[in-house]
């Protein structure tokens, strides 16, 4: 192999690594979520403040998020943005749905699609229940 | 590919034309003096050091929050929480400071080199006027992180032009928006630094390329002599037909120093990392703690300790805006034809005189 050859090879080689790892670091950089989930301290409501059958609706970290009491199913939390296109879902009480007020997806109390555009379920938030107390986080 | 590209732009918009005529003739086959040195290299690194600070100070504005109760914060979830932010800022701080020392080393050695003379005489002016925006840069951006370090160093340099009688006061209120620094002063600053003095700096530096572009590179005084004509009657554009194309010869000089620049810059980052974060940064602005030994920025440090020095602040400020002037305006003020410092023992003490007391100021400033 030729002297020039070998440097160009050479050269292109380290140029390459460094670039590549260059452009890691930034892509990693742009796609960071600092301001979600690392504030977010726990949040602790009493069983009260969810009536049986009905939902409540908190701020967790820099996320809105819904706490219901599912009969005969417990407690559960979902982030209340949409799947569709990320509007505030809300608790119907009456049909025990939750449903999103821009293009009428329906999800069930577990967070399914039950019908409309939604492509997938709600995100669930883990929550913890000690004695009459919700543990959220 | 490439050339059907070339070809679908050439067709459309005369492309080639431009590229083969004013790149290739005006740029690429300019003839480079033969005794250029490293040093004329300088203007094309703080380029570089430009477009690096701009790169990485659009990447910071993605998750700094330019509020007094959220500014600190943000910062340290930067270094701390975002992957890599602590890259994007230290190479941000680092090159702030690295730019300002290659353009002092670029005025430096321009005025070594005696090629501020006519007929240059705007593109010195326009050069210095570029080294005080870069300045203004570096303290504006020294706030923004709302440390301890930034609110004092910024009280201490928003505090000397209170110094000048009767605007003094007014000077001061304008850069602070108030008596003391507040969330209108980060605001201000802010908008300083990201809106304001890159529009500035930008438009400086486009004057002063075309300037360069217009009269021609100056040869250096050593070696060959390099005299303009005198008196200067006509427009020339200087140009050296025995000298080396611009491309490659000199362009390699300009990507060796690039590759100078990042190493030095990676060299600070990786083996003094803290080098321009004093214990001081890490602590959240308190108005109402003021740290035991507070200082302006280095490039600040002189001008701070002559303030001190002198029992007269007026006469102290007077000073420093004399001595500024003096900076700016010298090209109209030395007329003589000689370029080589060698040759000139009045103005090399002279020189030799100010860069000593600018040096035991800046140490002097530090311990």
């Amino acid at each position: 192999m030729k002297r020039r050859k070998f440097l160009t090879i050479i050269l292109a080689f380290l140029g390459s690594v460094t670039s590549a790892s260059f452009a890691y670091s930034l892509l990693k950089f742009l796609t960071a979520t600092p301001a979600t989930g690392v504030n977010s301290k726990k949040i602790v409501l009493h069983r009260n403040e969810v009536p049986y059958g009905g939902a409540k609706n908190i701020i967790y970290g820099d996320t809105p998020v819904m706490v219901i009491n599912r009969p005969e199913k417990g407690f559960i939390a979902f982030v209340r943005t949409c799947t569709h296109l990320g509007c505030l879902i809300e608790f119907s009480k009456s049909s025990q749905k939750i449903i999103c007020p821009c293009h009428a997806g329906t999800y069930d109390l577990d967070g399914s699609v039950e019908s409309g555009p939604p492509p997938k379920p709600l995100t669930a938030i883990p929550i913890k229940i000690e004695g009459d107390t919700i543990i959220i986080g | 590919m490439w050339n059907k590209i070339k070809s679908w732009l050439d067709v459309r918009y005369g492309t080639n034309a431009i590229i083969q005529k004013q790149i290739q003739e005006q740029i690429l086959d300019y003839r480079i003096p033969k005794n250029t040195n490293i040093f004329y290299t300088l203007g094309f690194i703080t380029v570089i050091a430009f477009c690096i600070q701009a790169f990485t100070g659009i990447l910071l504005l993605l998750y700094y929050i330019p509020h007094p109760d959220h500014a600190f914060r943000s910062v340290q979830d930067i270094m701390t929480k975002v992957p890599y932010g602590w890259l994007f800022r230290e190479m941000h701080t680092v090159g702030s400071n690295l730019m300002i020392t290659v353009l002092l080393l670029h005025m430096v050695t321009v005025f070594l080199m005696g090629n501020y003379k006519r007929p240059r005489e705007l593109t010195w002016l326009v050069g210095g006027l570029a080294l005080i925006v870069t300045m203004t840069f570096g303290y504006s951006g020294h706030l923004l992180p709302w440390s301890q370090l930034s609110y004092w160093s910024t009280t201490v340099v928003t505090s000397m032009p209170t110094a000048f009688p009767i605007v003094g006061d007014t000077i001061a209120h304008i850069l602070r928006g108030g008596d003391h620094i507040t969330g209108t002063t980060l605001s201000r600053f802010f908008e300083l630094h990201i809106a304001i003095l890159p529009l500035l700096f930008l438009t400086l530096m486009g004057i002063h390329l075309f300037l360069i572009y217009r009269t021609g590179i100056s040869a250096t005084p050593f070696g060959k002599q390099d005299t303009e004509s005198r008196p200067l009657t006509e427009y020339t554009r200087k140009a050296y037909p025995d000298g080396y194309p611009y491309y490659p010869d000199f362009f390699r000089k300009q990507m060796y120093m690039t590759m100078a620049y990042f190493a030095v810059m990676f060299f600070i980052i990786t083996f003094f990392p803290a080098l321009f974060f004093p214990p001081e940064a890490n602590i959240a602005a308190d108005p109402f703690k003021t740290p035991h030994e507070i200082r302006p920025a280095w490039y600040l440090i002189a001008q701070y300790e002559t303030l001190r020095l002198i029992p007269n602040k007026f006469i102290g400020i007077a000073l420093q805006l004399f001595l500024a002037v003096l900076f700016l305006f010298w090209p109209f003020l030395d007329t003589q034809a000689e370029k080589n410092l060698m040759k000139r023992p009045v103005l090399r003490g002279v020189f030799v005189f100010l860069l000593a007391a600018w040096v035991v100021l800046l140490f002097w400033g530090r311990t």
